[in-house]
């Protein structure tokens, strides 16, 4: 029982690999129907499966591939000419084929969903039995499978006799038609007509042609056959899933390691060990980078995998819009992680028959504008850094920012004025908006304005970029940017007051430090202008809540960020780096909170949030604090000498009283603290808001070095003056004060003017 | 020698019994300070006890989240029981611990004032929460009586459970 198990898996396995060649190569056939290459391999492909579903006693899917055989066989040994229409039959039987596959795989039968097969059945048999007719009436057999296509009669219930004379009533019928519509109009839709004037060429020369077929099949464009026999394993991607989970470790202990390096380094400069440290750490580090690498690869699929079914999608949108379109692909090979090819599937369809319905004119039109009646759609994929482009053109008609705006102000979407100081590039971005559509009639294939937002939010979800260019009547080329993987990505470590928050870095666009007077206000919402855009700004801290610790600066950093259409500024107060960071789940009990994406652990051991960019973006629009004023509001109010504070920090009493006394023409306050570790617990505490510090270089518990190093840690106190007032006088003790971040150094004993005069110059009084 | 051998097998059986009854109906608890009050959770039920660690800020959480802090790797919530009691916050002192409780499907830290001891209580002496305390989303599990005092017992799934 379990071997059968194991082999019913196999089977499906394979057999989807097969059927998923299939479609791509029966596209390709119908525009090379002699090539026998492919003939060969669509019919070793319905020859496999019929095997193996006899072998497994699937009687239903055998009865199915055995009629598909016939016709394939027939096509291959050059005695039926593949027309489109006998391939809408070989195509549909393929997707019937593929019902059963996937009936089998859900319910381990083939007859439990009740997939009628003996109509299909029936025309598969019409097509191979058209050649031993006689000549002249085969052209009319062939044609005859349209009405069955469209009367969907029960033929099932009849029997031989009954389903004969069915046939011949329904050629008469057809020939009739036939016969009127010849008279009728000679502009019929030129598919019928081109059937017509193909069919009987072919009957005439397909006996005699036979051999020609065989030479001229290696001329057309031939794919590389998948014969070629490859080493693989197949692995349950749970597997690999732990796999990655277990790198992501790898990579946080890595970055740890580089941290403590770093510390290490500066502690030890030039110490022999280090070199060697410096050995293991880099090795490690960088075998910790090909490791992840290499178990990302082993996730990666070519995203042929998705463009695959493309080629039969625009096959079919064309024939049943009327239109002549070509599918051009390029960089199938291009690969990508698995949850991404699997997401990336949906918002290709839809922009794909978008080009199809809307974007590609009709022939008419076409011819009218002098461009070739066939259309193009070319899908074409790359890499670019981390991050994989791909790329829809179509040679159509293209946006018309004019009419998106009007559309857009028609349902309220937007105001006239918004509308007036909108780019064209900021209107093409209307057409992600839910229910804006500029179709003029709904059909089929599109037009209800749902499309496209599907788009944007499933790119958004892969955390990727759309950018939409296009030109009026010269054609629309959409560009989604997604990040390779999803489990370890590149970010944007940023800080806001005293937090940190990572951004993924596929949303970054660029970072920029502007001065405050350059942001103006617009209707409450605060604005840049950047270059040649108008960019919404918003500061991190006032979306997060953050507390706010030390003062605005008269400059801004603003992080621009994009999702799929969207542009955001973000003003953050520090850019602490790049980073590759692991991304970790909250958990079920903070699952969920708006604007955050996940967690991560950093080098320090510290968790850091990352940010969800899309939700960040939402959440930008309910904010509305005025960034100038707000910044003007927090400017420091001290105006008199007594509002100024200085920490005076020595173990000395007598010294500290010196320092006071200095101090006391100024007028200001003077704290008093006898050790570091008080000094520093004074300035965590934040309870006064200290403007300088005088330091003696030697204290009890913590001396005035390490109390330095200390404070800067600190990016609130990092413009804090401190003053060492030391006895001590080399020249590398100076420099030892350099290093620790002192911004004064006095040699005691000084003249209290002196001391004056440093700590005026210090906090500016 | 018959007898005495009886004797000393029956005292055996009872030492084996008696241990097994007395398991039955004892719970372990751990005993901890919130406040002015003793509470205290299930033994099984604690995953660990550590001392305060930096813990990073959530944006946009009710006040009693302070945050999520790394535990070895993984990243766990932090609540104040203080603030979820509407107790008012005190500064983290020598005392302060983060019991890490792990429910079913949650595992979260919880800020305690400290810890007081390891108890084991006769389940007969867990009496029901008073009326009064249903309102608080049933947090409490029981009332323990003790010789000097009473326990708050509380129910570790309640405290688990996410309520915003």
């Amino acid at each position: 029982m379990e071997d059968i198990q194991e082999i019913l898996e196999d089977f499906l396995v394979e057999a989807f690999e097969l059927i998923e060649q299939l479609d791509q190569n029966l596209v390709e056939l119908e525009s090379n129907p002699d090539d026998l290459e492919l003939l060969n391999s669509i019919f070793r492909v319905a020859h496999t499966i019929k095997g193996s579903s006899s072998f497994l006693n699937f009687d239903v899917l055998t009865g199915l591939t055995h009629h598909m055989e016939d016709v394939l066989n027939k096509a291959r040994r050059g005695e039926l000419k593949l027309t489109p229409d006998v391939m809408d039959v070989v195509l549909e039987s393929i997707d019937l084929m593929k019902a059963l596959l996937h009936a089998i795989r859900d319910n381990g039968n083939d007859t439990s969903i009740g997939i009628d097969i003996t109509d299909i059945c029936r025309r598969l048999d019409a097509i191979s039995t058209g050649d031993v007719i006689p000549e002249s009436t085969s052209k009319s057999v062939e044609e005859a499978m349209s009405p069955t296509l469209e009367e969907e009669a029960d033929y099932s219930q009849l029997s031989d006799q009954e389903v004969e004379d069915e046939i011949e009533r329904l050629l008469k019928m057809r020939k009739e038609e036939d016969k009127k519509r010849k008279e009728s109009s000679g502009t019929a839709s030129s598919a019928p007509a081109k059937n017509e004037s193909e069919v009987p060429v072919v009957q005439k020369s397909a006996p005699t042609k036979r051999e020609d077929l065989s030479s001229a099949a290696a001329t057309p464009v031939k794919k590389e056959t998948a014969s070629a026999m490859e080493q693989t394993i197949r692995v349950e991607v749970k597997r690999l899933d732990h796999l990655m989970n277990l790198i992501g470790e790898l990579v946080l202990g890595k970055n740890r390691l580089l941290k403590i390096y770093d510390d290490v380094e500066e502690r030890y400069e030039g110490e022999k060990f280090l070199e060697e440290l410096n050995q293991v750490v880099s090795s490690i580090s960088l075998v910790t980078t090909d490791l992840q690498i290499a178990v990302m690869k082993t996730r990666m699929l070519p995203i042929a995998k998705v463009f695959n079914k493309f080629p039969r999608m625009v096959r079919d949108l064309s024939r049943e819009l009327g239109k002549q379109i070509e599918l051009e692909i390029s960089g199938e090979e291009t690969e990508l992680d698995k949850s991404i090819v699997e997401e990336i599937g949906d918002p290709l369809v839809h922009i794909i028959r978008n080009s199809c319905d809307h974007g590609v004119e009709t022939m008419e039109a076409r011819r009218a504008k002098g461009k070739p009646e066939t259309g193009l759609i070319q899908l074409k994929a790359y890499n670019e850094g981390n991050n994989i482009v791909i790329e829809i053109t179509d040679d159509g008609n293209g946006l018309d920012p004019d009419i998106l705006r009007s559309k857009a102000i028609e349902k309220g979407m937007i105001t006239e004025r918004e509308a007036d100081g909108m780019s064209d590039k900021e209107a093409y971005a209307l057409i992600f908006k839910p229910a804006l559509s500029t179709a003029k009639v709904v059909t089929n294939v599109s037009g209800r304005g749902v499309g496209m937002d599907v788009v944007k939010t499933n790119i958004e979800k892969l955390n990727g970029i759309i950018d939409v260019d296009s030109e009026l009547g010269q054609g629309t080329v959409i560009r989604l940017k997604i990040p390779l993987t999803l489990a370890i990505i590149q970010a944007l470590l940023v800080g806001a007051q005293e937090e940190y928050y990572a951004i993924p870095l596929a949303s970054v666009l660029e970072t920029v430090r502007i001065p405050l007077d350059e942001i103006y206000t617009i209707e409450g919402k605060n604005v840049l202008r950047l270059r040649d855009e108008v960019l919404s700004l918003v500061r991190l801290s006032d979306i997060f809540g953050v507390k706010q610790v030390y003062e605005n600066s008269e400059h801004a950093y603003v992080v621009v960020i994009g999702l799929a259409e969207a542009k955001l500024g973000v003003i953050v107060d520090t850019l602490v780096g790049q980073e590759e960071i692991v991304i970790k789940s909250l958990g079920d009990y903070l699952q969920g909170i708006e604007g955050i994406a996940g967690a991560t652990i950093r080098g320090d051991g510290r968790v850091t949030l990352i940010i969800d960019v899309a939700a960040l973006m939402t959440l930008a629009k309910g904010i509305s604090v005025d960034i100038r004023a707000a910044a003007e509001a927090t400017v420091k109010v001290k105006s008199a000498p007594s509002d100024y504070i200085v920490l005076a920090v020595d173990d000395s009493a007598m010294d500290r009283n010196i320092m006071k006394k200095s101090m006391e023409p100024i007028g200001v306050k003077v704290l008093e603290a006898s050790n570091g570790q008080e000094a520093l617990n004074m300035l965590k505490s934040a309870e006064h808001s200290i403007d300088a510090v005088l330091i003696d270089i030697e204290m009890p518990r913590m001396d005035g070095y390490t109390l330095a190093t200390e404070i800067r840690k600190y990016s609130k106190y990092k413009n804090l003056p401190l003053i060492a007032v030391t006895s001590r006088t080399s020249k590398s003790d100076r420099l030892r004060g350099v290093e620790s971040g002192m911004s004064e150094y006095i040699t005691k004993p000084y003249s209290p003017e002196y001391l004056e005069s440093v700590v005026r110059k210090n906090i500016k009084l | 020698m018959n007898d005495k051998l009886n004797n000393i097998i029956q005292k055996q059986q009872k030492q084996i019994e008696e241990p097994h009854k007395k398991e039955e109906d004892v719970v372990q608890l751990v005993g901890f300070i919130i406040g002015q009050e003793e509470y205290a959770v299930p033994i099984l039920s604690i995953q660990e006890i550590i001392k305060p660690i930096e813990y990073t800020r959530v944006p946009s959480v009710p006040d009693y989240i302070l945050g999520v802090f790394n535990l070895r790797g993984s990243v766990i919530p932090l609540i104040d029981l203080r603030r979820k009691f509407k107790m008012e916050s005190v500064r983290q002192s020598e005392d302060t611990r983060y019991i890490v409780m792990k429910g079913r499907d949650n595992t979260a830290g919880f800020v305690i004032d400290r810890l007081t001891e390891a108890i084991r209580i006769k389940s007969g002496k867990i009496g029901p929460p008073p009326e009064t305390i249903h309102a608080d989303k049933g947090m409490v599990y029981g009332i323990g009586m003790r010789d000097d005092n009473i326990l708050t017992i509380l129910k570790v799934e309640a405290l688990l459970k996410r309520d915003f």
